[in-house]
């Protein structure tokens, strides 16, 4: 009687790893019916005890986070009231707040950030360069075809380096002078026989890699004089590039590329497939068979694990050390449609942002598979591409012809420190 | 000791000429005339006649009493009898008897020559003694034989006269021829020898026969040899017997008859004794024995003489039994094996209630209706309007009565007489076991992007082969491109007339799509994909093959091949095919080369195949078989199929004969789509339904599926998975899994699995046209909402 109604007692540990939150290890009983908000309110009071501010904390219950009373969860979990409970608590991950709205001729679908420049290409054939204050600083023309893709090669002070593919079928390596405001395209890449859906560039920014919809994955230098090569001097002349290499595998478009280290990529693609190609090699390493068309997948270096977008409104979760198989590790359901982009965060472990045709961003904790942590709400139309690459700013752009910039407030202390 | 006593007594008799016997002499006697008895009358059974004495005498016990006490001797009390009777005329009695014996002597006795001369008391005695014959004459007078003995001297007197005479034979009652060879004839009662008479020669006979005069009534006892002389009496006796008269000569036969017991039937009882009460119940051991048989009958251990007879018959002839029935027999044992019962009528509802709960009373409208139907009374719900009344008692007389009892005699006078077997059969049974739609995964489950830009109802829809983009045409005169992933209309090219029909080229080597707009053929180079490919396609197009192909009028007037304009060609468009008549429909063959069009007003003239590397026409068909509602290029073979309103027919190319016709028994045909393999094929039709044709197993469909509530426009099968859609006017777009195994005996399967309905229902128009993704399980529906949706 006592489980139905929620009223037992429960006895509880807390736990935290973040050692200035720290409270002492002693064993509470507190209210099965007791959710977040009341666990936080006991919380601050053992802290304020020691003097610090009130701060927000999320609870885990072995390992997965509490949503909503402590006593459905553990129902939920099978887990005994008899036994003493461990709840982690850590800080709440702070909510995005949405910082900008950078206005675009087009639709954007693709961004990427670096330093405190966000850059975008637009289905108007164009790339764009940004301040995340919202500055415009640069519209560079060239493609003759949407842009799919962009990626930084490298970013200083002086110069920026970026690569764009578009549906013309070309990916072109730009250089950017920042002082004087002048791009400058160093290369075309010519050799996919499609538009080029995707691109990424490795981790020591020598080599970049593209995908594309004639299912060709192509490798190509990223370096601003292609050494080395026969055809170097033409090349040189005419900016024309060729791919380092080529590597056939995928029987459809390659809809995400991503390095997971200087020498192994990841695919993912609208074939069902997810494949780790080992460039050594020059084959593929592993493969993960699902069995939905991947629109995206996002590996993440801290926990090794990727994450992959499908039509079919879920997120899922795979783990990259398996072999073969696919066994989906967990399931995130939460978007209403069309699952279009999905990216890890660099820094932390657990999170990633989604991005989907239902005009919505959402913010996941790999932990919380039944619901997202926030919902970045802004979007007028599709989210086409989103991106985390600045731990401080979430970046996404969309059909409504916007990116919208959420600034995660965590992030907001320092980044007022830097300015 | 009765025997015993008798003995004595006739041992007795004939003793009194040696000693008077005493009576208590007799005692001492006993033994010697015992043993005499047994040697003398081995054979005899007097026991019969003491017996019957002894009971006799038993009944008069007091005079027995009396004699033992008077005598001393057990035997005197039938003396005493006797005694008592015949003290007074004794003498009388005797005489009598004498008489009688002397009759019985004569009948019973020839030999005894001196039986007459003798009383009648001793000769009696000597029958007795002598011959054991006669016991019933005995038994009879036992009295009359004992009478002479008892006053016993006068007897005894005569007895000893008589007894010198005769010289009696002990032998018995032998065969005398027994002692021819002997001296002797046998032995007197001295055991003394009797010897033979000296026997007379012939010549003695002859004299004795001349001199006797009584020679002719002499005889010879054979048991003594004497001579007896037959007195006159013998031989008036001998004399009556010989004529066959009663022997008895006093004896009159024609005395008057007189009647101790009468003839006539009493017409009172004699006797009023009641019937004694066990004459009237039935007699229990009868009844037993009655059961006992009646059961044996039944086990079968007993048989009636009527079946005894029935086997002794069938055993013995040759056996007939009849070949058929007669129809009229069989249905005699129906009725009596499976009668129909009298058909049911059905319980009364609330309706029929005198008081009915009111929702069962008409209102206005309910009572209008039922009038209205006067004309056709079984168009109604109920034959009757319900009332309601305030009692049972208030309910008036039933009019209806003798007119429902005339419709059930009607109904039980027609009731059919054939009986319907029920079949007992549960309705999941018949279900066939189909697969779950789970397991048949992956299907397109939900609308995932809208592809919204048109601005009028989209006719139809075609995805590149590649699978990256989408080509609609709409009524709107527009034909739009779009990339499918991101649903953004990459194109829009605008025609002059309403599109009713775009399909992309299936060559993933040339970038063409056909589109139908009025009565012009649009071939479009869409400049999306591989640029290398755009630009080949745009050289192939470009110039036309001049070859002088002497093409007939009919053609001529019929279809004309020209570039586009300028103006159209900056839009995409490279050759306009401009034909007679509006097109309905245009469908690529797979390679990529001809494409047909259908043109329905165009007569016999309705059905084109265009070849465009030679940028050349055809009219397959000289003669208009009925509308042409569509044409379809078999995947593999030089197949052409073509549905009319009515049937499809299928026609060799190479050979340009008709191979079959399919037979769809539905009114109107809407789109067909064959599958891959090109053994089955997919019928929509506008009455609701769709039609699975196995090619290679009938004309007639295979399965018919009535999935859609409305006309089905259009069916889909997938090029890869074994899916495919339909789309209706119901706003529905189903999909279904259509198995076809390679293994030919095994049927294809058939599996619903999913209704997706978002499209908006616009002027009873729902979805116009469905297509698959060439790759992805996603299926593409065109609607009269002026959008595209996808669905995965």
């Amino acid at each position: 009687m006592e489980v139905e109604n929620g009223e037992g007692q429960v006895q509880v540990h807390l736990k935290t790893k973040q050692e200035q939150y720290a409270v002492p290890d002693v064993p509470y009983a507190i209210e099965g019916s007791v959710s977040t908000t009341e666990l936080n309110i006991f919380l601050n009071a053992l802290l304020q005890s020691k003097g610090a501010e009130s701060v927000d904390f999320d609870f885990l219950v072995f390992d997965e986070y509490l949503r909503g009373r402590l006593c459905d969860h553990l129902r939920e979990k099978a887990i005994s009231f008899e036994d003493s409970i461990e709840i982690e608590y850590v800080e709440r991950f702070p909510a995005p707040e949405p910082q900008d709205c950078l206005l675009h001729d087009d639709w954007v679908s693709a961004v990427k950030a670096s330093g405190k420049w966000i850059l975008t290409g637009c289905y108007d054939n164009t790339l764009n360069i940004w301040t995340y204050k919202g500055k415009h600083k640069l519209t560079i023309p060239g493609h003759t075809a949407p842009i799919k893709a962009v990626d930084w090669i490298s970013l200083d002070n002086e110069n920026g380096r970026f690569v764009s593919t578009s549906q013309d079928q070309t990916a072109m390596m730009w250089q950017w002078n920042i002082a004087s405001n002048a791009v400058e395209c160093v290369s075309v890449c010519k050799g996919h026989e499609r538009g080029v859906d995707s691109v990424c560039v490795s981790p020591d920014a020598q080599r970049f890699a593209t995908g594309s919809w004639d299912t060709m994955l192509k490798i190509w230098s990223a370096e601003l004089e292609d050494a080395g090569e026969s055809t170097a001097k033409r090349a040189k002349e005419s900016g024309v590039r060729t791919p380092r290499m080529t590597l056939q595998g995928h029987r459809e478009s390659i809809s995400a590329v991503q390095w997971m280290d200087n020498n192994t990529l990841l695919t993912g693609s609208w074939d069902h497939t997810l494949k780790v190609w080992d460039l050594n090699l020059e084959g593929i390493k592993t493969e993960i068979s699902t069995n939905k068309s991947i629109f995206d997948a996002s590996y993440s270096k801290l926990n090794n694990l990727i994450v992959t977008a499908s039509a079919d409104k879920n997120l899922r979760l795979y783990d990259a050390r398996t072999n073969q198989g696919s066994v989906v590790r967990s399931t995130y359901l939460g978007h209403n449609a069309w699952v279009q982009t999905v990216m890890w965060s660099i820094t932390e472990e657990f999170l990633f942002v989604s991005g989907a045709y239902d005009n919505q961003n959402k913010l996941w904790d790999c932990r919380s598979p039944k619901a997202p942590l926030y919902d970045l709400l802004g979007h007028g139309e599709k989210v086409l591409d989103i991106d985390w690459s600045n731990p401080k700013y979430i970046v996404s752009g969309g059909a409504d012809n916007t990116v919208r910039v959420f600034k995660s407030s965590k992030a907001t202390v320092e980044n007022m420190e830097t300015k | 000791m009765t025997k015993k006593r008798t003995v004595k007594r006739k041992v007795k008799e004939p003793e009194p000429t040696k000693e008077q016997p005493s009576v208590s002499e007799q005692s001492d006697n006993e033994e010697d005339e015992d043993l005499l008895q047994a040697v003398k009358d081995p054979g005899e059974d007097t026991t019969d006649d003491e017996g019957i004495d002894q009971e006799y005498q038993s009944d008069s016990s007091e005079d027995l009493e009396f004699e033992s006490d008077e005598e001393g001797n057990y035997l005197g009390r039938k003396v005493s009898n006797e005694a008592e009777e015949g003290e007074d005329d004794q003498d009388e009695d005797d005489d009598e008897d004498e008489d009688e014996g002397e009759d019985e002597d004569d009948d019973s006795d020839d030999d005894s020559e001196e039986s007459d001369a003798d009383d009648a008391s001793p000769t009696p005695k000597d029958d007795q003694s002598s011959s054991s014959k006669a016991a019933a004459a005995q038994t009879k007078e036992p009295i009359i034989q004992i009478i002479p003995r008892d006053p016993s001297k006068p007897e005894y007197e005569e007895s000893d006269t008589s007894d010198e005479e005769d010289i009696r034979n002990t032998v018995g009652n032998i065969p005398m021829h027994w002692y021819d060879e002997y001296k002797h004839i046998g032995y007197d009662w001295d055991a003394k020898k009797i010897i033979k008479p000296p026997k007379g020669d012939q010549i003695d006979d002859f004299l004795r026969k001349i001199e006797d005069p009584n020679f002719w009534r002499t005889v010879k006892d054979p048991m003594t040899g004497q001579e007896v002389l037959l007195t006159d009496e013998d031989i008036a006796l001998i004399k009556r017997v010989n004529s066959s008269r009663i022997p008895n000569p006093e004896h009159d036969e024609y005395a008057p008859w007189i009647e101790w017991f009468t003839s006539e039937v009493e017409k009172m009882p004699i006797k009023n004794v009641p019937d004694h009460k066990r004459s009237f119940l039935p007699s229990v051991s009868e009844k037993k024995k009655v059961s006992r048989m009646v059961h044996a009958l039944k086990m079968g251990w007993m048989k009636t003489t009527e079946e005894v007879e029935r086997e002794k018959q069938q055993k013995r002839g040759p056996k007939f039994y009849m070949l058929w029935e007669t129809d009229t027999g069989r249905e005699h044992m129906r009725r009596i094996h499976d009668p129909v019962s009298a058909p049911k009528r059905d319980l009364p509802g609330h309706a029929e209630s005198y008081n009915p709960p009111p929702e069962y009373l008409f209102d206005e409208k309910e009572t209008k209706e039922w009038l209205k139907l006067k004309d056709e009374p079984h168009k109604r719900k109920l034959h009757f309007m319900p009332q309601k009344y305030k009692s049972l008692r208030a309910v008036p007389a039933y009019s209806r009565y003798l007119r429902e009892r005339f419709l059930r005699c009607l109904d039980l006078y027609l009731c059919p007489r054939a009986k319907r077997v029920k079949l007992n059969i549960d309705a999941e049974y018949l279900i066939p076991k189909l697969p779950s739609p789970r397991d048949l995964q992956p299907f397109p489950t939900v609308e995932s992007l809208v592809y919204r830009g048109h601005t009028d109802l989209v006719r139809s829809v075609s995805v590149e082969p590649k699978g990256e983009y989408l080509v609609s045409g709409s009524d709107d005169k527009t034909v739009k491109i779009w990339e499918i992933a991101t649903g953004r209309c990459i194109r829009t090219i605008e025609t002059n007339d309403v599109v009713r029909c775009v399909a992309w080229c299936p060559n993933a080597k040339l970038s063409i799509i056909a589109v139908a707009t009025g009565s012009r053929l649009l071939l479009i180079n869409p400049k999306v994909g591989d640029k290398l490919l755009i630009k080949k396609t745009d050289d192939l197009l470009a110039e036309s093959p001049n070859l002088d192909v002497i093409e007939s009028e009919r053609i001529k007037t019929a279809v004309q091949w020209s570039n586009a304009e300028p103006d159209e060609q900056e839009k995409g468009v490279r050759v306009v095919i401009t034909h007679f008549k509006p097109i309905r429909q245009v469908t690529w063959h797979g390679r990529g080369d001809y494409l047909a069009t259908v043109m329905p007003e165009g007569a016999n003239r309705s059905a084109l195949i265009h070849q465009l590397s030679k940028r050349r026409s055809q009219i397959p068909f000289s003669k208009s078989k009925g509308l042409i509602q569509c044409v379809l290029f078999h995947p593999v073979k030089p197949c052409f199929f073509v549905a009319t309103q009515h049937n499809i027919r299928i026609y060799d190319l190479v050979k340009q004969e008709l191979i079959k016709k399919l037979l769809t028994n539905s009114k109107w045909i809407s789109g067909m789509s064959i599958h891959p393999k090109g053994d089955n094929l997919l019928v929509s039709t506008y009455d609701k339904k769709m039609l699975w044709f196995d090619l290679d197993l009938s004309t007639k469909p295979y399965q018919t599926m009535r999935l859609h509530r409305n006309a089905v426009r259009s069916v889909a099968f997938h090029l890869r998975y074994p899916l495919f859609a339909s789309g209706s006017d119901d706003q529905a777009v189903i999909v279904s899994h259509g198995m076809v195994y390679n293994d030919l005996l095994q049927n294809p399967l058939i599996v619903p699995l999913k209704k997706l309905q978002t499209h908006e229902k616009r002027d009873e128009f729902g979805v116009l046209d469905v297509t698959w993704h060439p790759v992805q399980p996603w299926v593409f529906s065109t609607g009269a909402d002026c959008t595209i949706r996808l669905y995965t």
